[in-house]
């Protein structure tokens, strides 16, 4: 049995925030210049009683307009910001939507390498004969983890959801995986309170960065260059074990998908493992860092922008939080 | 290259865009220094040197010359 991706839709929240707003509000960048080099201009924030859970049922319903949603028999959702502790985000989800009761459905907890570890998962249930029709989701309101006075953060992440059916098919469209992890770098792109570990604060001590950003244990934290140096040694080595596990080469594969961290970030990688631009998707623009949802808004985007179509193959690469990777090659 | 033209360099890979900088320069006081700053560093060593460093090691940096003595000031040519 094999695989392939069906559809791609995202969903976004309708609040923007541009980088003059944020220009406006913490007065000491330069919008443009951050839009040179970021590659972000605009981010979507979800209201206050807007949760991951609402904007993957947008980003549900959107995919599913076109397709029998009687044949979706499993529900994946990845998502680092759940609307419970408990019960499952997903759980809640299947009946939302109007999914059938006898199917599997749950969320898992990744971040910007999580839309690859869905499409393995999803994979996994098609090849096994354990689903036919799988409904993956991707979303995050991270937004609602920054402090207010954090500009960092605030510039790169955005909200968002995507959702991506994969069904069975004929011949297989999702090649092979090479996956890594290391927990070392767990304190450096992390919500240190709120779980068990270290409960939520009242009222926590405030943090201060070099760059006057401020945030506290109840909130994300990130290690900007920390997180860069573990990008430029990681990434090349999966992008290479995938080519090398998949028996083929860049030149074969008609694009390429990394995570859309931020523009300078991936640009250094391309340039690093020697991709061509125009190869190379480079969009993040209107969205920010979507986190598990980079990935497939980037797919939505190339398709729509025809850069590519049916047929097409790309690699896809998903890197940070965790930390954990994972890479894939697709045929469209 | 030799010390000033690492100076050089850096500085435009990096966008500073003081141009009285010299290699004594306390890199937190220039103007926009920030975590995009250090990454732009990471990557510039990385490019030329083939080295990494820490973000821990960074924040431990004054000057450039504090930079230059811990990428290794062997690999540098003399002026």
């Amino acid at each position: 049995m094999s695989a392939r991706i069906i559809d791609v839709k995202s969903y976004l929240p309708k609040n923007v925030i541009d980088n003059k707003d944020l220009a406006k509000e913490f007065n000491r960048w330069d919008p443009d210049k951050i839009e040179t080099k970021l590659g972000i201009r605009e981010r979507r924030i979800s209201d206050v009683n807007e949760t991951a859970g609402d904007l993957a049922y947008l980003a549900a319903e959107s995919v599913l307009h076109n397709y029998d949603r009687q044949k979706i028999d499993f529900l994946i959702l990845c998502t680092q910001s759940p609307d419970f502790f408990l019960p499952t985000t997903a759980c809640v989800l299947q009946e939302r939507i109007g999914l059938r009761n006898n199917i599997g459905a749950y969320d898992y907890n990744l971040g910007c390498s999580g839309y690859v570890y869905g499409l393995a998962m999803a994979k996994s249930y098609i090849n096994t004969g354990l689903a036919n029709s799988v409904l993956l989701l991707t979303a995050e309101t991270y937004t609602k983890h920054i402090h207010p006075k954090d500009l960092a953060n605030r510039t790169i992440f955005g909200d968002g959801a995507t959702a991506t059916i994969i069904e069975k098919a004929d011949k297989e469209h999702i090649f092979e995986f090479d996956f890594g992890t290391s927990g070392s770098g767990k304190n450096n792109l992390i919500v240190p309170n709120g779980g068990f570990r270290h409960p939520y604060a009242q009222n926590p001590e405030l943090k201060y960065t070099d760059s006057e950003d401020i945030y506290s244990d109840n909130h994300l934290y990130m290690n900007g260059p920390e997180i860069f140096n573990f990008s430029i040694e990681a990434v090349p080595v999966t992008v290479n074990n995938c080519i090398e596990k998949n028996k083929t080469n860049i030149d074969n594969l008609d694009y390429v998908i990394f995570h859309q961290a931020n523009k300078y970030m991936i640009e250094y990688l391309r340039k690093k493992i020697k991709i061509p631009k125009e190869k190379f998707h480079s969009d993040m623009m209107l969205t920010g860092n979507t986190v598990s949802s980079t990935i497939p808004i980037a797919i939505e985007q190339a398709l729509n922008d025809k850069l590519i179509k049916r047929g097409s193959k790309v690699l896809l690469c998903g890197f940070g939080v965790g930390y954990s990777w994972g890479t894939t090659i697709i045929e469209l | 290259m030799n010390k000033n033209e690492f100076l050089n360099e850096i500085a435009i890979y990096c966008e500073f865009e003081d141009s009285s900088m010299t290699l004594e320069t306390i890199l937190k006081t220039i103007d926009g220094y920030d975590s995009l700053s250090v990454m732009s560093m990471i990557a510039f060593i990385d490019e030329n040197f083939g080295l990494k460093f820490s973000a821990k090691q960074f924040q431990n940096l004054t000057d450039f010359n504090s930079l230059i003595d811990l990428i290794g000031k062997e690999k540098f040519d003399n002026d």
